[in-house]
């Protein structure tokens, strides 16, 4: 009897593998060599291109990243500034747009396939074609004054005002920018059982309270999912300057070994950032207990 | 305590906003509670034309644009509407990106690589769901680090990789990955994959598993026909992602040749802001100098998404059902 038990558990992680061996061939295949070599690379100095030899050169490329090249650090805190403003904008516009978009309405369909055209245009090439005509900015000077009035800004003193102008500058791209998160909070709405606002409403709970207490909460997981992704997702960006910087001291200076040392300290900080923002998350987190009892509510219906 | 007491504080600006409609309310016939929906939807509708206005506007924008002459481009009075449709601006950029020649680029990258992403990643995301065994969550952070990593960290030993294997100037480079859940974007859909079948019940597999089904025909003849919806929202957001990048095949596949429709793109933007002299040569060759503007550029700019946009008409309806089934919140 213990034996084949036994069996039973090789047998399952065997399948195990099978099912996970695509992803380990492509592992070694197409990521460890070539992260290996970009490690090695950031640490020393392109002899020959062809046979691939590297002398040992130490830190010396990491140290001319901050110490000598005088346009990497200012581009790069730059880049980390906008990220921090964006990301949290971003979350907050497809989280109310994505709660929008999960009511009753009319015209559900139109409106979620027209939140979905700038995805479709890409924020890669063919939007940028667009952004060089500075389409954003005319929706932002149609928007101009009928959103809130200049002439009450204008109360306030200057400092409101630019950075009211700032806030419009940004919110049309981030808006632009939400398509995949408006998607994935979208169907973390749906699967939250809709027993549970009924029973909220039976106990007397305004719309404001059930957000805060059922929707927030449930949503939670997701939204450290989408955290995540937009931040990986605006550091990678194709359009990112400091992206663009490695890329042409990579191939237009051949500079490859400081193009890998920059690339490597890029990548190290973005790997800080999620790894201390899932940490912190981690803890408002909402996960087990409800969670089963909503599975059950499920099952029984 | 600050929270409850700004709680309390909202609460009391929204029971103050009931008591105002509740007096108007009491001037109409309706009776309280109908009024109250109807304004709630009324702000709901306003708003979400609203925020429609501003996700529309680059394609709006792109459209009008295209069909514009340059007297019109000129011209302030012309917002929106062109006095003229010129639909020459399309003929144009159609002649000037190449366009019969290139589509089969891009379309080869991108069924190509889109097929490889469903195939591999719903794959391994169902181990990942499912089984468990040694070194799973050692193999779960590389996804995570895979999804992380930016391209262009390891793209010159990538470049010397594919050099090596003779893999320059073919769409390989772009292909092959995919087939292994890497490539643009692959550890997000393993990621999407997983989390969709970590909410599916195992019941199905389970009394497949008693009728004697082998592991990999349950998964072939149960999980994949359930796993549909997944696949579908996939499917699209590969799509769209392949057909928009040209990072990666701007690199590996460097011959004028084979470069794909946004690269293309890409061209038409010098050759729009070439100035006048070096232009002499082309309008020889039969090209209208006149014509050569951001109109015929956004004429360029959208059928070279055309092929996308078309795709997403006809897999729309699936898409958005995925989307509301998929349940990413699942775990």
């Amino acid at each position: 009897m213990k034996k084949i038990k036994l069996n039973m558990r090789h047998k399952e992680i065997m399948e195990g593998y099978v099912f996970v061996l695509p992803f380990i061939l492509g592992l070694l295949m197409f990521f460890f060599f070539p992260l290996f070599v970009s490690i090695k690379l950031s640490f020393g100095k392109l002899d020959k291109v062809l046979g691939f030899e590297i002398i040992w050169l130490g830190i010396e490329n990491y140290l001319r990243a901050f110490l000598v090249d005088t346009s990497f650090v200012p581009m790069f805190i730059n880049v980390v500034k906008q990220t921090f403003i964006k990301v949290p904008l971003i979350i907050i516009a497809s989280l109310l747009i994505g709660i929008l978009l999960n009511k009753d309405i009319k015209f559900r369909g139109f409106f979620r396939t027209a939140f979905f055209i700038p995805f479709l245009l890409g924020m890669g090439d063919v939007m940028r074609q667009l952004l060089n005509l500075e389409v954003d900015k005319q929706v932002i000077s149609m928007a101009d004054g009928t959103l809130v009035p200049r002439e009450l800004l204008v109360y306030f003193g200057a400092n409101v005002v630019s950075a009211v102008d700032n806030f419009m500058g940004i919110i049309v791209l981030v808006l632009w920018n939400s398509g995949v998160q408006i998607l994935l909070f979208l169907s973390g709405l749906q699967s939250i059982p809709v027993s549970l606002y009924e029973a909220a409403k039976v106990d007397g709970a305004t719309e404001w309270e059930m957000f805060w207490k059922i929707t927030l909460p449930m949503i939670s997981p997701i939204m450290l999912l989408n955290i995540i992704y937009t931040l990986v997702d605006s550091f990678t960006d194709v359009t990112n300057p400091i992206l663009a910087y490695i890329q042409s001291n990579a191939f237009t200076s051949l500079r490859f070994e400081y193009a890998a040392a920059m690339g490597w300290i890029y990548f190290l900080f973005i790997i800080i950032v999620v790894v201390c923002v899932m940490s912190i998350l981690n803890r408002y987190i909402f996960l087990a207990e409800v969670k089963g009892g909503a599975k059950n509510d499920k099952k029984e219906g | 305590m600050i929270k409850k007491r700004a709680d309390n504080f909202i609460n009391k600006i929204f029971k103050s906003i009931g008591t105002i409609i509740l007096i108007r309310s009491v001037k109409s016939p309706k009776n309280f509670k109908s009024y109250m929906q109807k304004t709630g939807r009324c702000v709901t509708y306003v708003l979400a034309f609203d925020l429609v206005f501003v996700f529309l506007f680059p394609f709006l924008f792109m459209i009008f644009t295209s069909l514009k002459t340059n007297a019109d481009l000129n011209d302030v009075t012309v917002n929106w509407i062109p006095t003229t449709f010129n639909f020459k601006n399309y003929v144009m950029a159609y002649k000037l990106i190449n366009y019969n020649e290139h589509i089969k680029n891009s379309l080869l990258i991108t069924i190509g690589a889109s097929i490889g992403h469903i195939i591999s990643c719903s794959f391994i995301g169902y181990g990942f769901a499912r089984y468990e065994f040694p070194l799973k969550n050692v193999l779960f952070v590389f996804v995570i680090v895979v999804l992380i990593v930016p391209i262009q960290t390891f793209i010159v030993p990538m470049y010397i990789l594919f050099s090596n294997m003779k893999w320059l100037n073919t769409y390989l480079p772009i292909i092959a990955p995919t087939f292994f859940g890497l490539g643009l974007k692959g550890a997000l859909f393993i990621f999407i994959f997983r989390q969709f079948y970590l909410g599916l019940p195992k019941e199905l597999e389970k009394a497949a598993k008693v009728d004697g089904c082998g592991f990999l025909r349950t998964y072939w003849n149960i999980v994949l026909p359930i796993a549909r919806s997944a696949l579908i929202v996939t499917l699209v957001l590969s799509i769209v992602w392949h057909w928009n990048d040209f990072y990666e095949p701007a690199i590996y596949v460097y011959k004028p040749a084979l470069a794909v429709l946004p690269a293309r793109l890409n061209s038409l933007v010098t050759f729009v802001n070439k100035p006048p002299e070096e232009l002499m040569s082309d309008v020889e060759s039969g090209l209208d100098e006149d014509a050569l503007n951001n109109a015929v550029l956004m004429a360029g700019t959208f059928i070279v998404i055309l092929p996308v946009i078309i795709s997403f008409i006809f897999l729309q309806r699936k898409f958005m059902q995925g989307i509301e089934r998929t349940g990413l919140a699942g775990d």
